[in-house]
């Protein structure tokens, strides 16, 4: 073997790792309906609030955590029976995922309904613990953009603590589109190009 | 280097599909043989030769099961294949090193 054909030996194994990563690329459609099961969830909880029908905000988030579960195994199923592979950075993902989502149950609706703060506190938290997520799949993704949505959720939170409570969720709401959503639909026009690329 | 210094290539790595598959196999925790077959654009045979002489070796494990009906094969790489794949780079290396 000579320079040149060790050469190749490497951009052959290169491109093979670079073929496992188009795996990770599917995740996005997870990162949306959680993005839009979020959003639901706290307008609901908020209409809630201000029509003062607190005793309902519990089936708010049963509706719509169970939406979002629900999916997420059918979706997972297909998505896991399509791939064919488990990367470490779909295992990382999904880990992450599951913390954070326990997470945001317990500082979105078990303690404020266990009266350990007040509801104006739900925006704050849930934004910490979207940030540490975001930040986390950027990091894992090695995503720049991701990681900066992270940071934005962080000052999004710090930014909410000078707002009064009522209003916290006119901040949560494009703090959700810019840090969520977006991101996921970045992930989806990526995925969509590469398919065509894949196809052609 | 003396030519004679160049570290010599692992035979069992040394051809396009096994080098494929630990590639793949290194970055992933376990793949399926449609995976693998897909992914590197081969056939049902040479795969599975290649896999069978993989396995031999002791790099990789195969599991065969079942899932529904419908057989399914995964394969992941072992501790000693993982070490051989990184020796086998180390070698390249060294071909790429050398000057004459």
């Amino acid at each position: 073997m000579n320079k040149v054909q060790a050469d190749e030996e490497f951009k052959f194994i290169r491109e093979m790792i670079d073929r496992t990563r188009k795996i990770t690329a599917g995740s996005w459609m997870f990162f949306l309906i959680w993005g839009i099961v979020a959003i639901l969830g706290i307008g609901g909880m908020y209409a809630l609030v201000f029509v003062e029908k607190y005793s309902w905000i519990w089936l708010n988030w049963i509706v719509f955590v169970g939406i979002g579960v629900v999916f997420s195994i059918v979706y997972g199923k297909r998505i896991e029976r399509l791939k064919g592979a488990r990367t470490y950075a779909n295992i990382a993902t999904s880990h992450v995922c599951f913390a954070c989502g326990i997470a945001f149950l317990l500082v979105g609706f078990i303690f404020p309904f266990l009266k350990l703060y007040s509801w104006g506190l739900i925006a704050i938290l849930i934004s910490l613990v979207a940030g540490i997520m975001v930040f986390s799949l950027g990091g894992i993704y090695e995503w720049k953009l991701l990681k900066w949505c992270g940071v934005l959720w962080w000052l999004g939170a710090l930014g909410m603590v000078f707002i009064h409570e009522n209003y916290r969720a006119l901040l949560f709401i494009p703090l959700m589109l810019i840090g969520y959503i977006m991101p996921a639909l970045v992930l989806r026009s990526m995925y969509k190009k590469q398919s065509e690329e894949d196809a052609s | 280097m003396p030519p004679e210094k160049l570290a010599p290539l692992d035979p069992v790595i040394h051809s396009r599909t096994r080098l494929a598959v630990l590639s793949i196999l290194i970055s992933v925790k376990e793949a399926s043989f449609n995976y693998l077959k897909e992914t590197i654009g081969t056939t049902d045979g040479n795969l599975s030769v290649s896999l069978s002489k993989l396995e031999e070796a002791g790099y990789i494990s195969i599991k065969k099961a079942f899932k529904g009906k419908k057989p399914l094969t995964t394969c992941r790489i072992n501790e000693k294949g993982t070490k051989a794949f990184s020796e086998y780079l180390k070698a390249l290396e060294s071909y790429i090193e050398f000057k004459e």
